[in-house]
């Protein structure tokens, strides 16, 4: 063989090698943090092995986007195939959403308070990131099932661990528990008879409702959303927001039904709209929730179904900010959790009936709360204006509605937002109330999380280009063209 | 000549991009620190706002006067483009012309002397460098949207035009009243907004662009329209809504008196000067979208004289100096704007900008006010008359009873507002929120929710 010839192969398979080895580190590391929390007891905070652990995650899921942005840009299949899925499937959409979930993860250990600092939660959050990075890796349908029922137990544990959550925890089970039937049942039938093939049966029909109904359960859809502030209201923030802010049930969509748009239209066109209404409803809501908790798991009601509502529109500029918004929407919520949790910390449950005069307390809080509240709503200068601006841009031309709903969704978002800053941090402030100013290792992810919302917002142009190279793969028709595979796989 | 041509180009785009990258350069060398714990001294703040609004005032005088000599012609800044995706190109453009030049300006004078007020003013008041952080975010919003080539561009000025003037008016974080009173703005401008953006979708739908000079062909004031007619009332309509809330108009006035509780001078460049107007300014911009939809003309001159009579009336009622003057601005606002309905472009510019100088000064001069009475009285030798009007005279009694009535209530408009539109909204919602909690508990097998709903609603 010619060496000229042989070294873009030998290149790409360094690439792909490199990308596996990253995918692998980012998947696996937070469980040698349990191993490490587990190991140390009571004589090591828990922070410790499950921070460190957790930044190699999001050093080695860097690794991977890095790669994928400067190499190729294929996909990379490993492993048993079926249904057009792969046990290992690494392209675009893994290289954004891997750093996601382990950057969220790593600010939820590093602020968590410190009595939420132990090993059970440590162990749990670990393990549901671990798990979470590797459903997230995958379009295998077996795995998909397996990992979508696994990634359910740490939150399902936690709410029922804490005082008072038995009641909500019942609610996520059932609510769960009939999603993942629904999700198992209607992947076997597609997997048995794909929708998108040319003679499709009803089975394979059956099978795309039933997955999208599950979808629909998961991201707290209308009409089976009601769940969702529940957890966030019951449960530790910890798990509310590391449950709920990766967006298990949205890469599903992906894979299964945004991936094979030609096949489940009808599908998709129930989840945009269902997911448009409930964008709207959820920022309505927030508008006059009675706590903070309820404030944060109303936004992100809202914020999750916009990503939704933008992944089914099937235009790549759609795809382009639902993607944008899945990523904006993850860090500015993870950011208002994390402060409320922060503030709840200091001074107890936060109501929002009446201004608690909190500025005093914390100012700084105030500012990082405010920032992220910002940045949720489509301010410009940060990556939801892009995101929103995206959405709108894109379903202009087909469904004119799709950008007035989201109009209304930011509109009541802004107003959820500055009441609950007035609330919180506005009125008298308690002559005795606790002084604690913010913490470094508060202050440490917290501007993290700020920088890449504004970076990103300031200076979108590569972000928004990898962006499109991962709505075009999966829109366009490339999707047909077979992957490239490395020496060593099974097809 | 084309060397020439484009060194003169080039010169007023430096001129232009400092009028922006001053005011954001001070934004950042403020907040940043602040937000790392180290805000900077009194002295440094008020210096750095001084520096930067400084830099954009001088460079708008150069503007104004480069610009006067040559006849203002329009000069398009392209900075470069945000994102583009497919056909979709977000990019970043800033135009000068007879428009956009006076008003920055003014604009930024007026910031600089409100800055240098503010720096006495507020002396060693507990968060002082918050409020200097942001009047640079109010200085850089203005001065972007003012200078906008785009309604994209203008939109990001709009927006943070509100949030400071928000964060403004509940600066005094402490006083309930102050709190109420920034919540009402930004409810008022967010609703509003929703106009804005919904019409920088009309239009991009229409023309496949929010870029001025691919919405409207020639130069300020004899632009032309390129949006279709069928389009441009919409827009048009959606436009006067989204003034209509930050200019302060019937029925989205209430919260301007209220807006009062902010710190004095923020109070005169926000409700006196530039805030109150940027409404107007929006609809200056997008004139030819008004001349091409005269509905919305002659919309927008109901609503103004509409506004301004109601002003007036309530405004003469007011007993504290700072509500008159917030009345006093409401009324010069719908005039204003009901010029602008009347299709004239120039009288509206100079009436904005001759209302803002007088007005911002009353404001600034307000906390005074006792002082400048008792030296008038020295002066003349006893109190100043009363100086009712002599109009009121000339109404019948009943008459005068009955307007003084509807004065005390601020023409009952808060009143409607709230029981015809806020309090069915909020108790719609309030009822979903409560359905959405009782079904969770129902479901989770606890009666805790549902008892405490009904104990509550039992004491309601």
């Amino acid at each position: 063989m010619n060496p000229l010839a042989a070294e873009p192969i030998l290149d790409a398979l360094t690439s792909h090698r490199l990308l596996a080895a990253a995918a692998a580190v980012a998947t696996f590391a937070p469980l040698a943090g349990i191993a490490g929390a587990q190991l140390a007891g009571a004589r090591l905070n828990p922070r410790l092995p499950a921070g460190w652990s957790l930044a190699t995650s999001l050093a080695a899921a860097l690794t991977l986007a890095w790669t994928w942005r400067s190499g190729p840009g294929h996909e990379v299949l490993l492993g048993p195939r079926l249904a057009g899925g792969s046990l290992v499937h690494l392209d675009g959409l893994t290289a954004i959403l891997l750093p996601l979930v382990a950057i969220v993860a790593l600010a939820i250990t590093l602020v968590a308070p410190r009595r939420a600092a132990t090993v059970g939660g440590a162990t749990r959050l670990l393990a549901g990131a671990s798990l979470t990075a590797a459903f997230m890796t995958t379009s295998h349908p077996a795995a998909l099932v397996l990992l979508w029922v696994a990634s359910l137990v740490p939150t399902w544990l936690s709410t029922r661990a804490t005082p008072g959550g038995r009641p909500t925890a019942r609610v996520y089970a059932l609510m769960m528990g009939a999603g993942s039937v629904l999700f198992a049942v209607g992947v076997g039938l597609m997997a048995v008879d794909p929708p998108w093939a040319d003679h499709a049966g009803p089975a394979g029909a059956a099978g795309g409702w039933m997955v999208t109904v599950a979808v629909m359960i998961r991201k707290g859809i209308v009409p089976f959303h009601s769940w969702y502030p529940a957890v966030f209201t019951a449960a530790p923030m910890s798990a509310a927001l590391a449950a709920t802010m990766p967006q298990v049930a949205s890469y599903a969509a992906v894979r299964l039904l945004v991936g094979h748009a030609d096949g489940v239209r009808a599908e998709l066109v129930v989840l945009s709209q269902a997911a448009l209404i409930t964008a709207a409803y959820g920022a309505a809501l927030a508008v006059v929730q009675r706590d903070v908790r309820g404030l944060v798991g109303t936004l992100a009601l809202s914020q999750s179904a916009m990503v939704l509502a933008g992944l089914s529109g099937g235009l790549p500029m759609e795809l382009c900010g639902a993607l944008a918004v899945w990523v904006s929407s993850g860090l500015s919520l993870t950011g208002i959790g994390l402060v409320a949790w922060a503030l709840e910390s200091r001074a107890g449950a936060l109501a929002l009936d009446s201004p608690q005069g909190r500025f005093t307390d914390a100012p700084t809080l105030a500012a990082f709360f405010l920032l992220f509240g910002l940045a949720s709503l489509g301010f410009p200068g940060t990556l939801s204006f892009v995101a929103d601006d995206l959405i709108v841009a894109g379903s202009l031309g087909d469904q004119p509605h799709v950008g007035l709903l989201v109009i209304v969704a930011t509109v009541f978002s802004g107003i959820a937002v500055v009441r609950g800053w007035f609330r919180i941090f506005g009125g008298p402030s308690t002559p005795d109330a606790p002084r604690h100013q913010i913490l470094r290792r508060e202050r440490l992810p917290l501007s993290l999380l700020l920088a890449v919302l504004f970076g990103l917002g300031l200076w979108p142009g590569p972000f928004v280009q990898s962006l499109e190279q991962v709505a075009t793969s999966l829109l366009g028709p490339s999707r047909n063209a077979p992957a490239h595979s490395v020496p060593g796989d099974h097809p | 000549m084309i060397s020439a041509l484009a060194s003169r180009h080039d010169l007023a785009a430096g001129l232009i991009v400092t009028q922006i990258a001053a005011p954001a350069a001070t934004l950042l060398g403020l907040g940043l620190p602040a937000l790392v714990g180290r805000a900077p001294s009194e002295q440094a703040t008020t210096r750095a706002v001084a520096a930067g609004f400084g830099l954009a005032f001088v460079a708008a005088l150069v503007s104004l006067a480069v610009g006067a000599a040559r006849g203002f012609p329009v000069e398009v800044v392209h900075l470069g483009t945000l994102f583009s995706v497919g056909h979709h190109t977000a990019t970043i453009e800033l135009v000068a012309d007879g428009l956009s030049i006076p008003y920055v300006c003014f604009s930024t004078g007026l910031c600089s002397l409100v800055n240098a007020f503010a720096g006495r003013y507020l002396h060693r008041e507990p968060g002082f460098t918050r409020f200097f952080i942001l009047l640079a975010l109010f200085g850089f919003g203005m001065n972007l949207l003012v200078l906008a080539g785009s309604i994209d561009v203008l939109f990001a000025g709009w927006e943070c035009v509100g949030i400071s003037s928000t964060l403004l008016i509940g600066f005094f974080h402490e006083r309930r009243t102050a709190v109420a009173a920034a919540l009402r703005a930004f409810i008022t401008y967010r609703i509003c907004d929703m106009g804005l953006l919904a019409a920088g979708v009309v239009i991009h739908h229409a023309v496949g662009s929010g870029d001025f000079g691919r919405v409207f062909a020639g130069a300020w004031p004899a632009a032309t329209c390129l949006v279709p007619a069928a389009t441009a009332v919409p827009a048009a309509l959606l436009l006067v809504f989204a003034a209509l809330g930050k200019s302060a108009q019937v029925p989205f006035s209430g919260w301007l008196p209220r807006a009062m509780e902010g710190p004095t001078p923020s109070s005169a460049i926000f409700y006196g000067a530039l805030s109150i107007h940027a409404g107007a300014y929006l609809l200056l911009r997008c004139g030819p979208l008004l001349d091409a939809a005269p509905a919305a003309g002659w919309l927008l001159v109901a609503i103004g004289l509409g506004t301004a009579i109601h002003a007036a009336v309530v405004g003469s009622v007011q007993t504290d100096l700072k509500g008159m003057l917030a009345y006093a601005s409401m009324t010069q606002a719908g005039l204003i704007l009901a010029e602008i309905g009347l299709g004239w472009r120039v009288v509206p510019l100079v009436h904005v900008i001759s209302h803002a100088i007088l007005r911002s000064l009353q404001i600034l001069r307000s906390p005074s006010a006792l002082h400048d009475r008792h030296e008038l009285s020295a002066a003349l030798g006893g109190p100043p008359g009363q100086g009712e009007s002599p109009l009121v005279r000339l109404l019948p009694a009943g008459l005068q009873a009955t307007l003084y009535r509807i004065a005390l209530d601020r023409g009952f408009e808060d009143a409607w507002v709230g029981r015809f539109l806020v309090a069915p909204v909020v108790a719609s919602l309030e009822a979903a929120a409560e359905f959405e909690r009782r079904l969770v508990a129902r479901l989770g097998g606890s009666q805790d929710v549902a008892n405490e709903w009904h104990r509550d609603r039992g004491a309601a």
